[in-house]
């Protein structure tokens, strides 16, 4: 089968998510779709998938051009979208699963099991997979379910298969049974686009790569043309702003030592310290585990092994509030599911971490949190109505700056700030970059974990990047760039 | 003219201030409906009466019956407010009520059985003592369903719908045959008389929506408990000790069950173990609903909850006075229930 994608374009209101995107795919093709967060790959699979469509722009599959108005139409026209979180049934066998949606009746209505565990038997012994189609899906592990899902797709005929990232949460041999598969399509002359941020495993599998960034195709060439290197280069670019915002500034005493921390299957091993008036970022792509790395430092998650010190002394956090007592504070990433309450105003929200400090016989002291928060309202240029507004009636940028403040208010040592600029505008990114600069001369100790390599460039004076849970390496000064940082995060090493 | 166009725009004014106050006030639609029942009440009671005052009388009387009758359950009601918010639910408010009921009968009993009797303590001192331990127990049950909700991962449903089964089942056991009287004088806590009026149960219904209203707006508990019920990952990564909260929202429900157990023993002085209490858990759930408090919880009122309680008080009331068979009572109370949350529903969407 033959796809082409001719000039899509995509926006959502005056966010210009896909630029005239074209391109073109054979059978018996694995394509990798590489780009940064946000540069459009999802949105231009999921236009080919049928789940958004496009603003303008043609669809042709051999020779014909088709229209995609739901996941439906795209299925049938041959093609497969297997998402990252796969949709499969775990109290069902796999042979059920297979079926789920266009389940094979017998002439009485019921479910013809034998004719679907035969079926499912003969796409298993074609496809080469030694599975029992009677498993349950719950028992499998997470490369087998990917593999059920691509014999499901192989099921409905599907001509190209679309793959978000299967290989995040798989370990090395797991991956190697996915290629496997993977190999198989191909010799059954099925296309697939195979989307990942891991360069190694696009060198390894792919015979061709595109490279999408801001919404336009920057690059399209063979695989073997090319090195992990230019491939960074190319997600990258040239024209990121990289002014730094970072300044010279005295380090103080030691305020965070980590020792050995292991939280299985998170992050393992990992060892760093951080200094009073240090910025220091943490980056790597999904999965990396340094969100749950400091959600354990911040009491919110277990670990399995290691140590923390706090000012040089041995600390046990198990609690959140624990933290809070010891100085660390934690902006969450995901601030809708993990920082917004929807069901309470803004001086609420920006109080709720200092109400038991600042409360006398457990009644909360309004005055002293009005006061605290007008404080922190001009460094951050927060703009809002009433104290007692609703939260929600805040952009996004200004409900992060209402998080930020209430973590100011705990007056914390250690402050970390985990993907502090998501789903904020321009304007107010500009803002906490600011802000994070100005608590660092403040002699706070500042920990920033983003994926966006050229966030941590400008404002952290080094980086630590994390691949797979462990800490890669750490870079500073020249070698803290984004070419660097990108193939340390895709699993390379300093050179 | 100048006046009337100025009336005018008061009146448009009035509907707008209305409309507006319907949409974002969340007790005004409550209110409404409570007015409106009391004005149904009065013209229902009619004015037949040779003078005002004994008309006020007839009306005074009737109300201190509706506000007595639903004391004890209106202050069930304000507990599972509380475990509403925090997304949670206690089904085993009644049965709660009998264990207490009965732990309350067995500490005072004037036959040879009375605990507090066997130490030697009667009268005030006794009262005081059985007082104190009954809500302490109150507490302590609600606490182990508290516990096994937090530290067991059990879903409240459950955890409440097994303690529900196992409080009475163990309380009409060790009950069974046994005759327990309470000291005459007990009964002087719920039906002591200010002038002509058995006025307790009122008043201890009202200091304690008092208090609970002045926790659930100004102290930590009060607003931690909002923050647990509308997100509990949010309230966890802001240093709210969750399971501390919900470990307190149920204690809390037990001891106000016990509350109710106590004026329950002193309005009759007896308890009936196999059906006192039974249905209370769906009278204090309708209440709070009645009265805003959202099941998925987040979002709750103390003051709500007094209305809710009120109005479907108030329509029990109406439902004697029309003469309404008593198998379809239930009927009206539902309906209620299901109208109310309609109008909150529109509320929130526009």
């Amino acid at each position: 089968m033959n796809l082409e994608m001719k000039n899509i374009v995509k926006s959502f209101g005056s966010n210009d998510v896909l630029k005239s995107i074209s391109f073109a795919l054979e059978g018996g093709e694995i394509c990798a779709l590489l780009g940064e967060n946000g540069a459009g790959k999802s949105t231009l699979m999921n236009i080919l998938g049928g789940v958004l469509q496009m603003d303008s722009g043609s669809i042709v599959v051999d020779e014909e051009k088709v229209f995609f108005d739901k996941p439906a139409d795209s299925q049938k026209a041959g093609i497969a979208f297997i998402h990252q979180e796969l949709n499969l049934i775990n109290d069902l066998p796999i042979y059920e699963n297979m079926f789920i949606g266009r389940e094979v009746k017998t002439k009485w209505g019921s479910l013809d099991l034998k004719q679907m565990y035969q079926e499912t038997k003969e796409i298993f012994n074609r496809m080469n997979v030694d599975l029992d189609p009677n498993t349950m899906v719950r028992d499998l592990d997470s490369s087998y379910k990917q593999i059920v899902e691509i014999c499901r797709a192989m099921m409905t005929n599907a001509a190209i298969i679309i793959m978000d990232e299967p290989t995040t949460s798989l370990t090395d041999r797991e991956i190697e049974r996915v290629f496997h598969m993977m190999n198989a399509m191909r010799e059954h002359n099925v296309g697939i686009i195979f989307i990942s941020h891991k360069l190694n495993e696009v060198m390894n599998i792919c015979d061709r790569f595109l490279v999408l960034r801001d919404g336009n195709l920057v690059a399209d060439g063979k695989v073997n043309d090319v090195t992990t290197e230019d491939l960074a280069r190319y997600m990258v670019g040239h024209d990121v702003r990289t002014e730094s915002l970072v300044r010279e500034r005295e380090a103080g005493e030691e305020i965070l030592r980590v020792e050995g921390l292991s939280s299985y299957p998170h992050f393992s091993d990992i060892h760093f310290s951080i200094k009073a008036g240090e910025v220091i970022g943490f980056t790597g792509l999904l999965g990396d585990g340094r969100s749950e790395l400091f959600q354990s430092i911040f009491g919110a998650a277990n670990v399995s092994a290691g140590r923390i010190y706090l000012n040089g002394k041995e600390v046990k956090i198990n609690s959140t509030h624990q933290a809070i007592e010891a100085g660390i504070a934690y902006l969450p990433r995901n601030r809708k599911e993990n920082a917004i309450i929807k069901d309470m105003d803004i001086i609420e929200n920006a109080s709720i971490a200092t109400w038991p400090k600042f409360s006398r016989k457990g009644i909360i002291d309004k005055q002293k949190h009005h006061e605290t928060f007008e404080e922190h309202r001009n460094l951050l240029r927060l703009k809002m109505g009433k104290l007692t507004d609703s939260i929600t009636s805040l952009s996004g940028g200004n409900q992060q700056k209402v998080v930020l403040a209430k973590w100011l208010a705990t007056s914390p040592k250690l402050l970390i700030l985990d993907n502090p600029t998501q789903g904020v505008d321009v304007g107010a990114k500009e803002d906490i970059y600011d802000i994070i600069l100005k608590l660092a001369d403040d002699n706070i100790a500042v920990v920033v974990l983003s994926s966006e390599a050229h966030e941590i460039i400008r404002v952290c004076d080094r980086a630590v990047v994390m691949y797979h849970g462990v800490i890669q390496d750490e870079v500073s000064g020249e070698k803290m760039n984004e070419h660097t940082i990108m193939n340390l995060a895709t699993g390379g090493q300093l050179t | 003219m100048e006046t009337k166009v100025s009336g005018n725009e008061n009146r448009m004014n009035f509907f707008e201030w209305f409309k507006h106050k319907w949409t974002t006030a969340p007790l005004f639609s409550t209110g409404i409906a409570l007015i409106i029942m009391i004005i149904l009440q009065t013209l229902v009671l009619g004015f037949d009466y040779d003078s005002f005052g004994e008309w006020f009388q007839a009306w005074t009387n009737n109300w201190i019956n509706i506000l007595r009758n639903n004391a004890g359950i209106g202050i069930v009601a304000l507990g599972m407010t509380f475990v509403i918010m925090t997304g949670g639910i206690d089904l085993a408010v009644g049965s709660t009520l009998v264990a207490t009921g009965a732990f309350t009968m067995v500490l005072l009993d004037t036959g040879t059985r009375g605990l507090l009797g066997m130490v030697g303590l009667s009268g005030a001192p006794a009262f005081i003592v059985t007082i104190l331990l009954v809500l302490l127990f109150g507490y302590i049950l609600g606490a182990l369903i508290g516990v096994s909700i937090t530290k067991g991962n059990v879903p409240p449903f459950i955890a409440t719908l097994g303690a529900m089964m196992i409080f009475r089942s163990v309380t009409q056991h060790f009950m069974q045959e046994q005759n327990t009287t309470v000291p005459m004088d007990f009964l002087q806590i719920a039906s002591f008389k200010i002038g002509d009026y058995m006025l307790m149960p009122i008043i201890y219904w009202i200091i304690i929506a008092a208090i609970l209203y002045y926790v659930s707006k100004r102290m930590t508990f009060g607003r931690q408990i909002i923050a647990v019920g509308s997100n509990e990952r949010a309230a966890r990564l802001s240093g709210v000790n969750v399971n501390k909260i919900k470990l307190r929202v149920y204690g809390l429900m037990g001891f106000l069950v016990a509350i109710a157990a106590v004026i329950q023993v002193s309005r009759i002085g007896s308890m009936d173990f196999s059906n006192a209490g039974r249905g209370m858990e769906m009278d204090a759930i309708a209440a709070a609903i009645v009265g805003g408090t959202s099941m998925a919880g987040g979002r709750g009122f103390i003051l709500g909850t007094v209305y809710g309680m009120l109005i479907i008080g108030v329509m029990n009331n109406l439902l004697n006075l029309f003469g309404v068979p008593p198998f379809l009572r239930e009927a009206f109370k539902g309906m209620i229930v299901i109208a109310a949350v309609l109008l909150q529903r529109k509320e929130r969407a526009s």
